[in-house]
């Protein structure tokens, strides 16, 4: 399905690298691609692979790549890349359990921190985190349409679970989403391939290969794309990163509240884990429990707005996730303060209903 | 020299006196010239180092500057977005260094096997300069840089004799000083695939400093290392990139529509949702049976959930499915304890212990184990079925399936008539007849409940 949302994006490049359990997404856009107007390549490594997409990207091109922990690490100086050249591409990350190889057949959503925080600066890249296979049609069609208006990179954050069950599917209710196209009005072609007027605007793209000379460099630049050092214009530029994407985190970040105003307690969960949750939450309600239910579809940018409303009348607030150390709940951690933080984590399969539940009452009864 | 539309006109070149890149980028323009390229046809890739400085003396020329080593797979990115186009106008020519060129080697030689219309130009000048003199993979034996002040030991890396059998079509060593550079970069620049030029320079911050070295010395320590200095087109007849595509796509005809799968009028009669289990020996279709299942509940109605398991190694051992049938939309995919468990084989059994399936029965689960199993399950309900005798063992697991089907109230039989209308012409008998008997054990009691 992420495939499928991949092509319904109009997606038409994709170079991969075989990786468990991340295969799949590889195979179908192989086979797919040649009849649907698009180059399908078996690349050497994941490195190559994340190199051909933003090549093609910087022709024109949609591109996408998938893969698991093991080729993320390599990908991230490439990623870094495509942050700093504002070249959009999209990457499918499906999880599964590390650290290093790790266990490559199953599921974990071990990977929060290394895929948010992949950036030298620390800058923002949209992470949308699907817990069904529907909602790796919706949501990877949300990743290529912020990549291509914001000019960025963009995952999409799944897991072995999510990405290799295989799972009964209505077609008719799938959300397709009018994907955007980058910004590409040649306003200021004299200008150079990275000029704004205001930091929050994104520049608009000239392909490689077009009538207009584009200078793309990955070394700190002027807007241009001239290579600066001890320029204003530069940190200018290094701001407009990142200020970009705040300047839409509201619009991009996805959540899905189920609340009870009576409820005490609030329940956050993503990817998988939210399919156990939302069990668990129906399982509560049904004893005469009320709880509260935020699923997270957009990791990052965190989506503040939804946050805040479904925390506002809940002083406990669990955070369920199949890893360690509670990647998540430590990201939102800043943003909860005077509430009572407890987690939910495992690691080594998934977390079942049952144990939500469990761990619901142990604390509030 | 004469001036041109492609290096700036009154360009301060960059570089150290000397130094070899000056004369790469004088070549290249000249060459670019000659062929009467238009600037922004080409697309100049450039690496680290100081052969990255190169972008901005070519203002005409759409240029990209990269990270360490990944020019060559940009440019090959670019080239490849070209085919998908079917435009064949653009012209990347990456610059890099012998540093680069190592760290990228993976990218030269998968550049070189598709054979994408790039040409690379390697500025060899045997050692990191940009960095302060630092040996590289090209560096000469015996040759003193930063970090081998006693002489380099380790023998240097022959780029193109690596590349030939990577079958680059066009492969070049030249002198940065050779007057008819520019001749040899416009015959790369106008092979119509991969090709490559070496250029030998010196480094006159740090080579000439440490060494003594001079024109005679340096083509003294090539001769030494074997290096012959020329054009070596060595595969030029094969087909490029676009050719193999084109070839490759024009046949590609689209699959095969799948027959269409449509519902049956019998609904399934499943109140919650039901788990079960199908585990056998890889390479025994256990997860196409599990499939065909799913298949099966989708068409009287029902949501499924399919979990595959097995080891790595995928073709040994043992192979499982689980599948959550259910009325309604299924939430948690997992399974807390299984109502059905068909084991067709002693792989099966051995993972579903090991796992902890077992454990994990209710006093109401039902094993149908295949008589040949030796295990005693002490959990929930057991009947022992001859699967693999009387299906054969590819098709034990789907027997097994279609038995319980035949025991349960909860899916109609009329569910696989349409899996097996769905199903390619050629796999159609061999599985009603794996369903048939499976319903047949099922319903002559045939098994023996322990």
């Amino acid at each position: 399905m992420l495939a499928e949302g991949a092509l319904a994006s109009g997606c038409r490049f994709f170079a991969g690298y075989p990786i468990t359990p991340a295969s799949e997404i590889y195979e179908v856009m192989m086979r797919e691609l040649p009849g649907r107007a698009g180059l399908g390549l078996s690349a050497p490594d994941e490195i190559s692979s994340l190199c051909y997409c933003v090549g093609a990207s910087l022709r024109g091109l949609k591109a996408m790549t998938a893969t698991s922990g093991p080729g993320w690490a390599l990908m991230i100086e490439t990623v870094q890349y495509a942050l700093m050249t504002e070249t959009p591409v999209v990457i499918a990350l499906v999880q599964r359990l590390g650290p290093s190889t790790g266990g490559a057949t199953q599921g974990a959503q071990g990977d929060v921190w290394l895929a948010a925080f992949s950036t030298s600066g620390g800058y923002t890249i949209p992470v949308f985190s699907p817990s069904t296979a529907a909602e790796c049609y919706e949501l990877v069609q949300q990743a290529f349409d912020w990549s291509e208006r914001l000019r960025t990179p963009a995952l999409v954050l799944s897991d072995k679970e999510v990405g290799m069950t295989t799972e009964v599917v209505d077609d008719a209710t799938l959300e397709k989403i009018a994907v955007h196209e980058r910004p590409r009005s040649t306003r200021h072609p004299s200008r150079g391939a990275y000029a704004f007027d205001d930091p929050e605007e994104v520049p608009t793209f000239t392909e490689v290969g077009g009538d207009v000379k584009v200078t793309v460099t990955g070394s700190a630049h002027d807007q241009a794309g001239r290579l600066r050092k001890n320029s204003p214009e530069v940190l200018e530029v290094l701001q407009h990163l990142q200020r970009k994407i705040e300047a839409h985190a509201e619009e991009m970040a996805l959540a899905k509240p189920d609340l009870d105003p009576d409820a005490r307690c609030l329940l956050i969960s993503y990817g998988v884990t939210a399919r156990a949750a939302r069990q668990a939450v129906g399982m509560l309600r049904r004893e005469g429990y009320p709880i509260s239910f935020l699923q997270i579809q957009t990791l990052f940018p965190v989506p503040l707005r939804a946050l805040d409303w479904a925390v506002a009348s809940a002083p406990f607030v669990f955070v369920a996730e199949e890893n360690l150390t509670g990647q998540y709940r430590a990201v939102l951690a800043p943003h909860l303060s005077g509430k009572q933080v407890f987690g939910i984590n495992k690691i080594g399969s998934l977390i079942s209903p049952t144990e939500i539940v469990r761990a619901v009452q142990g604390v509030m009864s | 020299m004469a001036e041109s539309v492609y290096l700036a006109p009154d360009v301060q070149l960059p570089y150290c006196r000397g130094c070899g890149h000056a004369l790469v980028v004088r070549h290249l323009s000249r060459a670019l010239e000659r062929l009467g390229l238009p600037p922004r046809s080409v697309v100049l890739t450039t690496d680290i180092g100081c052969v990255g400085l190169a972008d901005s003396l070519f203002p005409y020329l759409h240029t990209v500057h990269t990270t360490h080593g990944r020019s060559t797979a940009f440019a090959t990115g670019m080239a490849l977005a070209e085919v998908t186009l079917d435009e064949h106008r653009l012209k990347p020519i990456v610059m890099v260094g012998d540093g680069g060129a190592m760290i990228g080697l993976l990218h030269l030689v998968h550049a070189a096997q598709l054979n994408v219309d790039i040409t690379v130009l390697v500025h060899n000048n045997f050692l990191f300069g940009m960095t302060g003199g630092q040996h590289s993979a090209l560096t000469p034996l015996n040759w003193v840089t930063a970090t081998t002040p006693e002489g380099n030991w380790t023998p240097p890396l022959d780029l193109l004799a690596l590349l030939r059998t990577a079958h680059a079509g066009f492969l070049a060593r030249q002198y940065a000083t050779a007057a008819d550079l520019d001749t040899t970069i416009a015959d790369a620049i106008d092979f119509p695939g991969f090709s490559l030029v070496e250029v030998v320079e010196l480094c006159t911050a740090y080579a000439t400093r440490w060494n003594r070295l001079t024109g005679k010395t340096l083509d003294e320590a090539m001769q030494r290392q074997g290096y012959r200095i020329g054009e070596f087109e060595t595969e030029q007849e094969r087909p490029t990139f676009i050719d193999l595509y084109r070839h490759e796509h024009g046949s590609h005809s689209a699959s095969e529509p799948e027959p269409q799968f449509e519902e049956v009028s019998t609904r399934a009669q499943l109140e919650k949702e039901l788990h079960l289990v199908v585990a056998g020996t890889a390479g025994e279709r256990v997860q196409s049976a599990a499939n065909l299942l799913c298949r099966a509940a989708l068409a009287v109605g029902l949501y499924s959930t399919q979990k595959n398991d097995n080891p790595v190694t995928q073709g040994t051992g043992f192979s499982l499915a689980e599948i959550c049938l259910s009325p309604q939309p299924i939430e948690y995919t997992g399974m807390e304890s299984p109502d059905v468990v068909v084991i067709a084989s002693g792989d099966g059994w051995k993972e579903l212990l090991a796992n902890g399936t077992v454990a994990r029965c209710h006093a109401g689960t039902l094993v149908l184990l295949d008589s040949e199993v030796e295990a005693s399950p002490s959990v929930g309900r057991t009947v022992r079925l001859p699967l693999r005798r009387q299906a054969n063992p590819k098709r034990a697991a789907l027997a097994g399936l279609a038995a319980w089907m035949s025991m349960t109230s909860a899916l109609p039989a009329a569910a696989w008539e349409a899996v097996l209308t769905a199903l390619p012409a050629g796999r159609q008998a061999d599985t009603a007849e794996a369903i048939q008997i499976g319903r047949r054990l099922a319903e002559s009691g045939n098994g023996a409940v322990a």
